[in-house]
Formats: C-alpha cells, structure tokens, sequence
C-alpha cells in the first residue's frame, strides 16, 4: 500500500474537523459512524454562521440588500449542488429536507398521478426504510405492487434476477446505489440502460455514494436521484432532488404553500416554475447555502481523490477485519486494492451482541454503530438480527482502523471468554 | 483499554444470565402472551405467563427472544422475580426497575438480585435495553385475554 493518498488528504485535511479533537471516556475521539451522519468542517461551520450574522433575510421575497443576498447565496448553492452532479440545468435540483423527503416528493408527486393497480414498481431487499416505506404507502394508495431484486451469493445487486423481473407491468426502478449495510456498489448506469428499454423511470438513493464518489447524473441517465447534505459534510434539514428537467415539469406540486406559486385566488392557484414549484414555504436557507460550502470543500479535495483514499482505507480495514475470526463481514469483499465495495463494514462478532460490542468500543473512544441501520428486511434477508457496522470518511485514517480493532479484539475477548 | 467502567454494565451475574438463561422458553399454560420490540435496534422478546386459578397471581414467567447481554440478562432476571407476585405487585416492579434505570432507588432485600441492573442507569442509551423486557410484562398484564396483541415497542 503506498500511503500516498493518507498523506495528501487525512493530514492535510482532519484540522478542517474541529470535533475530531474531542475526547471519549479519555481517550481521542474514533469516529466511525459516517454512514449515519458525517463530521462537519470549519468552512461549513463558518457559513452557517456567516449566513445569521452577515446575509439572513428571506429569500424570493424582498427588494432590500439583505434579501438579495440571502437569495443570491441560497441560489449560488443550487448551482454547486449541479455543478456537483453534472446536472445539466440548475432548475433540475431541488432542495428537500433530506433523502427520505425527496423520494416522498417523487413518490407522492410522480407516484399517485401516473401508478395504476397492478403496476409494478421494482426495489431491491437491501433498500433503506427511506426508499421502502414511501413505496408500501403510494401501493396501498394506487393498488401497485412492490417487487424487490434478490441478492447474489456476493450479497451484491443480482442483475440477472432484476432482469427477470422487468416487464411491461414495471413503470419504476428504485434501487439505492451504494448500500449502507452491504456496501456494495450497485450498477445504477446498467440498472437505468435496462429500466429504460422498458420505458421504466428509475430513481437512484445516492445518500452513501454523492459522499464518496464523483457523481454524473447525466452518465448514469437516472430520471431521479436523491442526496442528503449532513453525509456529505453539510448541516443536517437540507438535501436535495436531482430530476430531468422535463419529468419534473410535469409533475404535479408535492407539498402547496408559499414560495411554490405563480398566481393564486381564492379557488385555485398557478405554480411557480421550477424547482420552486417543489419548494413550498420558507427553506432551509442557512442549511442550503453551508450544504454549498461543503460541496465547494468536498470539490476542492477532489471526489476522485477522496475515493481513491477511501479504497486505500477499505484495503486495510478488510485486511484487518478478516484476521479476527469471529468476525463475519457482510456484502461483497474488496479487491486487493480496496476497490468494488464502499469503505464500510457491517459485521457480526461471534456470539457478541453488536450492542454490547458498541458500548464496550465506546469506552476506548470508537464510534461505531449498532442495529439494523434501517435495513430491517435485509437484516431479515441476511439472517441477521442486527449488526455492528464501521464507516469511514476521508479523515479517516489507517490508525484508527488500528484503535478500531484493538478494540475490538478485546470486547470480543470480553465477551468471548464466557462462549469458551 | 480500561474495561474497568464496564464491570458495572456487565457484572458477573449479567454475563452468566446471559450465557445461561433460567427462564428461557414458554409456560405451560399460556394465561398472557405478549411480544415487545426495541424498533431503534431490533431486539425482540416474547413473553408468557402462567397465573393462578384465580387469575390474579403469577405462577410462572417465561422469555423467548433475541437481544444483547442486557436485555436477556434483565429479561431472565425479572422472570425469576415474578414468580408467586399478584399482578398488582408486578405492575408495582416494572415502576421501581423504570425508576432504578432513572438512578431513582432500588429494590428491597429479598428482590435484591434485581439491583444487579442498576449500573444500566450509568449507560443512558442502554437503558431501553434493560427495560424492553419490563415494558413488555406491563403490557401483557394489563391485556385482558391471552391472545397476542401485537408488538409493543419500547421507544
């Protein structure tokens, strides 16, 4: 392994993290739970509260320089979330609370005006509750019925049984695109070329791969594809949808109030054009504009350069996680150089529960996560009641993989010496 | 690693419990049957219980269930707690162990195995670990016919 990327990015870059000089139980915070939530740089912190103390008006809305500002920055930050994406028109990104929000919109919005009873709409059993639950409730409402893509041997996307399933009844593909608990990253660019010989729209959840990878949405041809801005160094309230500009225009308003209107009388109302259209009432207008500031961060690292760290880490914590042999990992493993699966690993321990395993790495300071990740149905579909998983971040670094696992071989110890 | 603050989270009589639950399994017969669920992490327990003739006393606690030390442990202790209790009594215990994980008292001497599970108070967000089991006693004393009545969910 060449250090190289070590030595280009998590030096130079864990001072922009403030809270990673925080002390756990005494001892240097390890925080390994980016896949939930990730830390925040100072430059996101800063235009928080840069935005309250210098530009904090209400945006659309007023003639005074305050007012303008806000809007200026609030739309400057549309423009780097596109820019981010390869979205090819800034009207294409809208501003959502976060990814659960964006795919209710689609749902709710897309969903009851164009699914018929007895259409098909195609998920896979490794989805987020995010990416399930809207589905279940536009089925019950519309009559559609909800098939889901099995896994491989790997615990990868099985593409063959995704081909099985797509007919003519299938009018949506709502696939994740990096998996939370897998880690496995899904062929969403294949995944759309299928869907779309069928005429199928398909939405991609790319909550875990906007963080970690370059995103182009116009190479992936997704018709959606969701994001939420507190994984990707942002605040949390504030994420986005990135649509085709033609779908979104014809797609009715989601959520009615202010902001999202053109003309209204008493009985009816026009909308306003997009993406205010889908923008109803006062926003998140801080949380917009630090969303932009991470972007610019996340931009002036470089995504390619953070992924190819990111693999350098993935490489190590395999190596390391596969010398414990207690340890079962889940989804597929990485090549040698790291690549093929995200820099994450949902794990069990023997007959360690991975809550007692989580408390017990908290007293040496790691931050790891424990449960089903709201992925309860593959939690099911794995035969697992629950696991432990550890996710990375560029500032991450191979010592604390080391601190990780020096952990964790002694809580299994702990634990273990009672199965011996 | 000081494992040392762990020892009140994980004393002795825990583990053992864990490793080898007493009151594992279901009663025969099933006068109260009720699931309970920790939707935040996915630990779930099935309850049974055998009362009485008269159907005011508990004769009999059993566990079923998956979760971690905490939960199971708690579980097969309060199973054995309850045995020869009138519900009244019961419901009176599920009140003093909510209070105990508050810091708030503890159980009397002859329920004094019980207090084991006070070092929980000390690790707020494994408090619902402790209680999931108590939460679903409360529940199934207070339905009104044996019959499985859902998950009740401790959040």
């Amino acid at each position: 392994m060449t250090l190289i990327q070590e030595k280009t990015i998590a030096a130079k870059v864990r001072s922009d993290f403030p809270i990673l000089n925080e002390q756990i139980h005494g001892k240097p915070l390890v925080y390994l739970d980016n896949a939930a939530t990730s830390q925040k740089p100072i430059a996101v912190l800063n235009a928080l509260q840069h935005y309250y103390k210098h530009d904090n008006a209400n945006v659309h809305r007023g003639v005074h320089t305050l007012s303008s500002r806000a809007t200026d920055a609030y739309e400057g930050a549309r423009d780097k979330i596109a820019a981010f994406v390869n979205a090819a028109f800034r009207q294409e990104i809208v501003y959502t609370r976060n990814a659960s929000e964006a795919i209710n919109l689609v749902a709710y919005s897309w969903g009851l005006a164009n699914l018929q009873p007895g259409d098909e709409i195609i998920l896979t059993v490794m989805e987020h509750h995010s990416n399930l639950i809207p589905w279940q409730l536009i089925a019950q409402r519309t009559g559609a019925v909800l098939k889901f893509v099995e896994l491989t041997e790997t615990e990868e996307f099985d593409f063959d049984h995704f081909k099985s399933l797509l007919s003519n009844k299938t009018k949506l593909v709502a696939v994740v695109h990096i998996s939370n608990t897998l880690g496995c990253i899904n062929p969403v660019k294949e995944i759309c070329a299928e869907a779309h010989r069928y005429g199928v729209r398909v939405l991609i959840d790319a909550s875990q791969s906007v963080p970690h990878l370059p995103i182009d949405v116009q190479d992936i041809d997704c018709d959606w594809l969701v994001a939420t801005g507190h994984k990707m160094c942002g605040p949390t309230g504030i994420g986005f949808l990135y649509g085709k500009l033609d779908l979104l225009r014809s797609m009715p308003p989601f959520l009615g109030g202010g902001e999202m209107i053109a003309d209204v009388f008493l009985d009816h109302s026009t909308y306003a054009d997009l993406p205010h259209k889908f923008e109803a009432g006062t926003p998140a207008i801080a949380e917009a504009i630090a969303l932009g500031a991470a972007v610019d961060y996340l931009t002036n690292i470089g995504m390619d350069k953070i992924h190819a760290y990111e693999e350098e880490l993935t490489a190590y914590l395999f190596q390391q996680l596969e010398q414990i042999p207690e340890v079962r990992t889940y989804g597929p493993k990485p090549k040698a150089d790291g690549s093929g699966r995200a820099a994450l690993a949902a794990f069990t321990a023997g007959g360690t529960h991975p809550h007692d395993l989580s408390t017990i790495l908290d007293q040496a300071g790691v931050a790891i996560r424990a449960g089903h990740h709201c992925t309860q149905p593959l939690h099911r579909y794995l035969g697992a009641q629950s696991t432990a998983r550890a996710s990375l971040y560029f500032y991450n670094t191979r010592e604390e993989i080391d601190v990780f696992i020096a952990a964790l071989k002694e809580a299994i110890e702990f634990f273990g010496s009672l199965f011996g | 690693m000081a494992l040392d603050n762990l020892r009140d989270l994980y004393q002795q009589v825990i583990l053992e419990r864990y490793k080898k639950p007493r009151h594992r399994g279901k009663t025969n017969p099933v006068h109260r049957y009720q699931r309970g669920h920790n939707p935040s992490c996915g630990d779930t327990i099935e309850l049974t219980v055998k009362l009485n003739e008269t159907g005011d006393r508990i004769e009999d606690v059993k566990f079923e269930g998956e979760g971690c030390a905490i939960a199971m442990a708690s579980a097969d202790l309060m199973s054995e707690a309850l045995q020869g209790k009138s519900l009244e009594e019961a419901l009176d215990m599920v009140q003093r162990f909510q209070n105990m994980m508050q810091g708030k008292g503890e159980f009397p001497f002859e329920q004094r195995k019980l207090n084991v599970m006070q070092g929980v108070s000390q690790f707020p967000v494994r408090i619902k670990c402790a209680t999931l089991t108590w939460h679903t006693l409360k529940a199934a004393i207070e339905a009104s016919n044996p019959q499985p009545a859902g998950f009740v969910s401790n959040e």
